[in-house]
């Protein structure tokens, strides 16, 4: 990439040269050029302050999610209860991350409106440009965490596409299971059919028993099928109700785009009332003028006409 | 080594922004994350095309204002400024920081700025006692305008008028090729390269050449320099060559109608910026914008208008029946099976229409925006009859002479005036002897259309001279481009007559340059290199092939000589680059208005009676 050219330096010769004409003495002279070298630290409202911790809790989270997500996504080296955990740490996360935008942003709104209270005296804190800076910021921090859901819903999308596929196979192993159960029972009945002649009554007490046992497996077969479409149809509910917390995400994101919207077009419409009130002044000070001026000279008419007649 | 200019100006443009610390991935934590950019006019159109609004949050930035705006302090962020360095930038500066509307000041500034305006900022903030809050100074040497990978404009206007100014000093000519210089410098700074220099002789070109080869080695010979090339006789497989051009080298292409869709828009629509304003289909204007992040444009920008339609056919009729199969596969079929598979591969093909929606309506978008834009420009191509005109353009380069019925046919049928006068001039410009009796049947024709004939009288008159050289001097150099350029012309014509386009006299140059062989139409061609010591004889082995090229030209480029310039280093064997720029970015109907001026210029306005020659 190519290189810039820092004129930083060029310009504290020239400051130096231009104290130095000016006349300044020494000691302004070394105060000035040690401000280059020692930036003053920036004064932080707490405003930005908490923007900045609420950053750094995000990066946290990115971290995170980075460092288990082998562990998370792999299938052998955790189990389900592990990453159920992992689950709940990262929700509880995002949502304390969620709160902390909100707070960030009803603080916004709260200034504002305290703002709008004191008409003629507003702080210096609060006017169009600062509050849409802030909504700037809010703006991109939830940018910013919506797009670490976004990697999280993948990273889970991906853990249910195995736990489905994992269903399927096992599933159909059960039914072949099943009908190969099913297939030996029969043919055992079959069997048993055809020695049924030649045995007697302990065989069909066998048969029977056998019987029985076919049967608990069917039993047993068919709950486990009802207990997987279970398992299903939860999972597939869970998809949903991951979609629909990213939606949320993603609204709150779009209505904090729209308010900081609205702040940068605030800024514009303040200018133009402030032209228009300086307008309304100027009319308001001349038409008093003229109303004056217009009763006086009724009243000097008036008395006028009255002393002549 | 690729050279993707656009890549490396926004990459430049990201390290700007993150307050020219270079930008990692990882990202340290930056104590400095949020910022307020303000910029100036000229650079607003710097950034409009490389960075979106969405993306300056990314890198940072929470607020953006031009210079001029009355702005109100915010306090706790520092604010980067981008602006060009003149004087009344560095007094708006210096009035901000007196009144501390930010608390630290990041100044960079488009191009180098001079001394004396450093000391008149360093005086101003001294006397207003608010020198702690300027923090940092810079150079970017961004101070050009890329529009896409291979295609940038130094946004300087009317540089073709200035230049060939009957009226104009020798102090003025001077003052315009430093600006020239400038930019070029700024691009070569950007691309960290020193190419080799060619140009034809004479004119704005060799002066620009000739000033820039000198600007390069002052350069290089300070410390700190901004090219990180290590040895001076880098192989020349590894530099490119910078070609120089003047627009009067081949003055039709900057006149004519041509049919491709990238040039149809910027000529019909006028395409400013890579945005573009049409009527909408159901009334009201909608601005769309078309650069490299539109596949349609990216792949069909270079096809002729017919052929653009089509495409936008199959591309709608493809939409459709992806969106059938997506609505066949997940919602509708008759819901009876409802068995554990069938359950199972609903929810799985729902969840890929889910994703795959998006995009979907992606392509949709960009289908009906190309559809709006196909629409207004075939009204205007009915109206006008652009395509006869194109049409008959080509022919008369081709053949070098049109029948004289037809020419005034031409003209006294469908267009706007300007398309009339582009119509004449390419006439004159492409027939090779003037026969007066047809110049002034049409110039009569132009004058019955209440047409401005100033530009026509113009090239006339550069016509003349350049016939009245040729047949002075026959060894002179600058006649021997004009001949090849008409010989070339003709040949390639006549090779190309079963192809659609002919090849532009720009793009044979090029590639001879390119091919670096010698051949007597550009031994001419003057050789600058700045990396060689002064004394050294032009060595041959720096002619050798090249690989890379940079194209400009003086006075005003457009899509067409882009368009051309793009197929034929897509052709090449490997594939060559060729990035193209120009002063600025002209429509034919602009660099006409180019044309009437000078004729006004040199007197030949509507209210001079009809001078005789």
């Amino acid at each position: 990439m190519s290189r810039i050219r820092d004129r930083t330096e060029d310009f504290k010769d020239v400051v130096r040269q231009t104290a130095l004409s000016l006349g300044y003495d020494e000691s302004k002279l070394a105060a000035i050029l040690a401000s280059f070298i020692i930036h003053k630290p920036l004064q932080r409202s707490s405003f930005t302050k908490a923007a900045l911790k609420t950053l750094e809790s995000i990066k946290a989270l990115e971290q995170f999610m980075l460092k288990h997500r082998k562990d998370y996504v792999d299938l052998h080296r955790t189990t389900e209860q592990e990453r159920d955990s992992i689950e709940h740490e990262v929700s509880a996360f995002i949502k304390a991350c969620q709160e902390q935008i909100d707070i960030l942003k009803n603080g916004i709104n709260s200034e504002e409106s305290d703002s709008k209270g004191w008409l003629g005296i507003r702080a210096d804190n609060s006017n169009v440009d600062t509050i849409a800076h802030k909504h700037g910021v809010v703006l991109i921090l939830s940018e910013r965490l919506h797009s670490v859901t976004i990697q999280f819903d993948q990273l889970r999308a991906i853990r249910f596409q195995d736990a489905i596929s994992r269903a399927m196979p096992r599933r159909k192993l059960k039914r072949n299971a099943n009908s190969n159960s099913e297939d030996s029972s029969k043919s055992n009945a079959i069997e048993l059919r055809e020695l049924h002649e030649l045995q007697s009554d302990p065989l069909r007490l066998q048969q029977q028993h056998l019987d029985d046992e076919t049967r608990a497996l069917q039993v047993e077969l068919s709950s486990l099928l009802d207990v997987v479409h279970e398992t299903e149809t939860k999972m597939v509910e869970l998809s949903a109700l991951n979609h629909l917390m990213s939606t949320h995400v993603l609204q709150q994101s779009q209505q904090i785009e729209l308010l900081y919207n609205q702040a940068v077009e605030a800024t514009m419409n303040v200018e133009l009332g402030n032209k228009e009130l300086t307008q309304a002044i100027q009319r308001n000070s001349s038409s008093r003028t003229f109303l004056i001026l217009f009763l006086f000279v009724l009243t000097f008419s008036i008395i006028f006409l009255d002393w002549y007649s | 080594m690729a050279l993707n200019l656009r890549q490396k100006h926004t990459e430049c443009i990201a390290r700007m922004l993150n307050l020219n610390q270079p930008v990692n991935a990882t990202g340290t934590a930056n104590e400095e994350v949020y910022k307020i950019l303000i910029y100036d006019k000229f650079c607003q159109n710097i950034l409009s095309p490389l960075i979106h609004v969405k993306d300056l949050r990314k890198h940072g930035v929470t607020l953006y204002f031009l210079i001029d705006k009355d702005r109100k302090p915010v306090h706790g962020v520092p604010a980067v400024y981008f602006v060009q360095p003149n004087q009344t930038n560095i007094q708006r500066v210096i009035a901000d920081a007196s009144r501390s509307l930010y608390d630290s000041f990041h100044l960079n500034f488009s191009s180098s700025i001079p001394r004396p305006l450093l000391e008149e900022l360093a005086s101003g903030t001294l006397n207003s006692d608010s020198i702690n809050r300027i923090s940092k100074v810079h150079d970017q040497y961004l101070e050009f305008v890329t529009l896409e990978d291979s295609l940038f404009s130094l946004a300087q206007k009317s540089s073709y008028v200035q230049l060939n100014d009957p009226s104009a000093g020798d102090r003025e000519i001077e003052e315009i090729v430093e600006r020239i210089v400038t930019g070029l410098f700024c691009v070569l700074a950007t691309l960290a390269v020193v190419p080799i220099i060619r140009c034809p002789r004479g004119g704005p070109a060799e002066m620009v050449a000739s000033a820039l080869d000198q600007r390069l080695r002052d350069h290089l010979l300070s410390k700190n320099n901004l090219f990180t090339e290590g040895g001076s006789f880098v192989s020349s497989f590894q530099r490119p060559i910078l070609c120089i051009f003047d627009r009067n080298f081949e003055l039709s292409v900057g006149i004519q109608h041509d049919f491709r869709y990238r040039a149809l828009v910027h000529d019909v629509l006028g395409l400013r910026l890579n945005r573009l304003s049409v009527q909408g289909e159901k009334g009201g204007m909608r601005s769309y914008e078309l650069d490299s992040s539109d596949p349609f444009w990216v792949v069909n920008g270079s096809l002729e208008f017919p052929e653009v339609a089509v495409e936008i056919e199959s591309q709608l009729n493809k939409y459709k029946k992806d969106v059938d199969e997506v609505n066949k596969r997940t919602g509708g079929t008759d819901g009876a099976e409802f068995d554990g598979t069938d359950l199972m591969g609903n929810t799985k093909h729902l969840m890929n229409a889910v994703n795959s929606l998006p995009e979907l309506t992606e392509r949709k978008q960009v289908i009906d925006k190309h559809t709006n834009i196909a629409t207004v420009l075939l009204g205007e191509i009915k109206e006008r009859s652009l395509d006869s005109y194109a049409k008959k353009e080509n022919d008369m380069l081709v053949r070098g002479n049109i029948d004289r019925n037809e020419l005034l046919g031409v003209l006294r049928g469908k267009g706007t005036k300007m398309d009339k006068l582009r119509f004449a001039v390419m006439y004159l410009i492409s027939s090779e002897n003037i026969n007066q009796s047809e110049v002034e049947s049409v110039e009569a024709a132009l004058r019955e259309f209440e047409v401005d004939t100033s530009a026509f009288q113009y090239v006339k008159k550069l016509k003349s001279l350049n016939a009245s050289v040729a047949t002075a001097n026959l060894a002179s150099r600058n006649n021997i481009v004009d001949w090849a350029e008409k010989i070339y012309a003709v040949t390639a014509g006549v090779k190309n007559l079963l192809s659609s386009d002919r090849q532009l006299a720009l793009t044979r140059t090029v590639e001879l340059l390119m091919d670096g062989k010698p051949n007597p139409e550009i031994d001419s061609y003057l050789v600058f290199d700045p990396r060689a010591p002064k004394s050294s004889s032009g060595t041959s082995h720096m002619r050798g092939p090249f690989k890379e090229a940079i194209v400009f030209m003086i006075g005003g480029g457009n899509y067409v000589e882009y368009g051309s310039l793009q197929e034929f280093a897509q052709c090449q064997q490997p594939v060559k680059h060729v990035i193209y720029g120009a002063t600025e970015i002209l429509t034919g109907v602009e660099f006409v208005e180019q044309l009437t001026l000078l004729g006004h210029k040199m007197g030949f306005g509507s209210n001079a009676a009809a001078s005789t020659r």
